[in-house]
């Protein structure tokens, strides 16, 4: 799968906490750019991608996934069935 | 989980439902969502749906809206979603805001603070152990711990500071969560089990000292979040990795079991408890059908199947101890009933005398349950209907919607107490003297209908109950009897303002100001404190806020009575005369014509035109209102 788009599964989850439409979930979209993303759900979209794809992220890195394709890079590299 | 064709189809009907603003199918299309899934995306995505006609909810479905300010030292943001969902599944709609992490003594404290600017109706109080005894886990390390009582006592000194500071200035309900006591600890289980002052014993220690606290606070109530932790698994509760990393205190998969357990605790600062079970017999109350398996044939005693139906007649024998008014609604010969419960005696755990209503006949369920509320002068609202038969049930809940339907699992009777504890109707955080004698009430009252009949005039049957009124003032009295009052009277109740126990102190404290209980008893038994009125005087005039009775001694000349007193002390305190108000609401028909029957005149010009209330007016120079004659008074 490449890493430019974002697969469905991922989006609709997306889509649901930030209150978009899944199209409007890119890799590119930040916490800069999304307004709904704030640090209370950052931890909130970290904890049900783990809870989805069944995966723990490193409590180190969860800061930094601040973009829509660094935690799915993360979550292929984990093996998770996006 | 995305190719799940039911959960995209309740989805859809969720969103339906809120783009057209209908509350009741976004609810229940909610309902059943949360049924098949409890993901996160789901709750969140209902969460959302919820916030986006939170009018609707309340407009529609009468749900109540709850100021709620949460104080905290831990991180409850990811689990907001969670609890405003299962909120609104049991009917309030939350507008939450959320303290700062240190800020919780400031918050509690300061009179400017976000908290006191919000002017919450809810708070809840959830620290963890740094803050409320950090110093524990060090003291209780050898299991001597000749220090750790004094940890202990201080902690609860602080919190009772914060508390008793915080009650000053706000009336608003409190919870306070206690702590969850460690899984593993470094005496290891047998140290920590067997050493008084191990960490297992001091949290639980300590817990129990917090509960104590909030039992002296008013409308305070201790939230054991332990049980919940211990009942789905103290080691998963939390996960250690998200707790260190983001101080958040529950695992993502308990977020639901938490926040049903924080609701159904605090729903008991807004919600008056049940007061009838009514419980079907056959499959129900014993196995089998008493019709054609006859009194040996049916399943009840000692012995599989037969003690699981014995397991759910215990159950309702301690809640009958506690003042839950038991009922049966069965179709059957009621002959063959009473011939059942005399022949098996031995085998069932309760007898026919243990219920203090029950139509055992083949009229439809509805009526029958809708005749024994009529006979026990209690609202359908405080009705639990348990019944095996799906169609029953179904029938209940259509014709009787305000009934708290119970499904029996009848392919699983040993699950029926499981099932009825698992539905908070009952909860109660305080349990007072005259709950407990409730049932023994009712069962008088009975005897008092027997004599009606069998006296000619009112008055005279009047005379022949022997009715002696104390009147009391609301701080001298339980006071978590007369808020109990304020919360649940709905038919003799003037003005229906729900007011806390923190306003009722003000009443009673106040200059002019009288919150006075009134206590009845008659030669068939002693009914406890039935009423309360709170009034203000200022100036020449005296205001009457909230006066009350419960129904089950209304139409006895005790409302005069009360009334009266009222008169007197408004008198004392310099009144010329006495503001009586009424607010008419669906169920407070019985008192409508209270104040003109007992000589007030109304006020044309009210002076609140805003608002729904009738004012009436009784001048004291003019009229002094009389105990009536067959009331003995006592203690003025």
């Amino acid at each position: 799968m490449s890493i430019e788009q974002v697969p469905s599964s991922l989006r609709d989850l997306l889509a649901d906490i930030f209150e978009v439409t899944p199209e409007q979930i890119t890799t590119e979209l930040s916490m800069e750019t999304v307004e709904n993303w704030d640090s209370f759900r950052h931890l909130q979209v970290i904890l049900a991608m783990e809870e989805e794809y069944g995966v723990q992220f490193d409590p180190k890195r969860i800061p930094e996934l601040t973009s829509v394709g660094l935690p799915q890079a993360e979550l292929t590299k984990k093996g998770a069935a996006l | 989980m995305q190719g799940d064709p039911d959960r995209q189809d309740l989805r859809r009907q969720i969103k339906e439902a809120v783009d057209a603003k209908n509350a009741a199918a976004a609810v229940n299309s909610a309902r059943k969502l949360l049924a098949v899934s409890s993901k996160s995306a789901d709750v969140i995505f209902c969460s959302s749906a919820f916030s986006a006609i939170g009018d609707a909810l309340c407009e529609q479905l009468g749900m109540r809206r709850l100021k709620t300010y949460i104080v905290r030292s831990v991180t409850l943001e990811p689990i907001l979603a969670a609890l405003a969902v299962e909120a609104v599944l049991a009917n309030y709609a939350l507008d939450i805001q959320v303290g700062g992490y240190g800020s919780y003594v400031d918050e509690l404290l300061n009179p400017t603070s976000a908290l006191a600017q919000f002017q919450p109706e809810l708070i809840l109080i959830i620290l963890d152990y740094e803050e409320l005894a950090g110093r524990l886990p060090e003291l209780c390390s050898d299991g001597i711990g000749a220090t750790v009582e004094n940890e202990i006592d201080e902690c609860c000194v602080r919190m009772e500071q914060l508390l008793r500071n915080y009650r000053a200035g706000s009336s608003a309900r409190i919870l306070f969560q206690g702590l969850v006591v460690p899984d593993l600890t470094s005496l290891g289980d047998v140290g920590d089990a067997n050493l008084p002052h191990g960490l297992t014993n001091s949290v639980q220690q300590l817990n129990r000292r917090l509960a104590a606290l909030c039992r002296s606070i008013s409308d305070c109530v201790f939230f054991d979040v332990d049980r919940i932790a211990a009942r789905h698994g103290r080691a998963r509760w939390r996960d250690a990795r998200l707790f260190l990393a983001s101080r958040l205190p529950v695992s993502t998969e308990f977020f639901q079991d938490y926040s049903r357990g924080l609701i159904r605790i605090f729903a008991t600062l807004f919600r008056a408890p049940r007061k009838v079970l009514c419980t079907d017999l056959d499959n129900t109350l014993w196995g089998g059908i008493l019709g054609e398996d006859g009194p040996e044939g049916i399943a009840t005693g000692s012995t599989f199947p037969g003690n699981c139906y014995l397991e759910y007649q215990r159950y309702l024998r301690l809640l009958s101890a506690r003042g839950i008014l038991l009922a049966i609604a069965s179709k059957n010969n009621e002959d063959d009933v009473r011939e059942a419960f005399q022949i098996r005696s031995a085998d069932i755990a309760l007898s026919l005398n243990d219920f203090v209503v029950y139509r055992i006949n083949w009229n439809d369920k509805s009526q029958s349950i809708r005749e024994m509320a009529k006979e026990l002068s209690v609202g359908l609202d405080s009705f639990v209907f348990v019944d095996d038969n799906a169609v029953e049930c179904a029938a209940v809940r259509q014709q009787l919607p305000e009934v708290a339907v119970v499904e029996a699992p009848v392919e699983e009777p040993w699950r029926l107490v499981e099932v009825l504890a698992g539905q908070p109707f009952f909860d109660a955080a305080v349990v007072t003297e005259d709950d407990a004698n409730r049932v023994k009430e009712y069962k008088a009252q009975a005897q008092r209908t027997e004599l009606a009949t069998s006296t000619a005039s009112r008055d005279e049957f009047l005379a022949s109950l022997g009715i002696v009124c104390t009147f009391q003032s609301a701080l001298r009295a339980p006071l978590a009897r007369a808020v109990q009052l304020l919360a649940k009277t709905n038919q003799f109740n003037l003005t229906t303002r729900r007011h806390s126990a923190a306003e009722v102190e003000q009443f009673a404290s106040a200059t002019g100001g009288q919150a006075v209980v009134v206590r009845v008893r008659d030669r068939f038994g002693d009914a406890g404190v039935v009423g309360l009125a709170l009034a203000q005087t200022q100036g020449d005039s005296c205001r009457i806020d909230s006066l009350l009775l419960s129904c089950r001694v209304i139409g006895r000349g005790i409302e005069t009575a009360l009334l009266a007193y009222l008169c007197e002390q408004a008198t004392r305190d310099g009144a010329k005369r006495l503001i009586g108000e009424f607010v008419a609401t669906k169920k407070n028909a019985p008192c409508v014509e209270f104040y003109p029957a007992n000589g007030f005149k109304r006020l044309i010009a009210s002076q609140d035109t805003t608002s729904d209330s009738i004012f009436y007016e009784l001048d004291l120079n003019d009229l002094k209102l009389a105990t009536p004659q067959w009331i003995t008074l006592e203690g003025i």
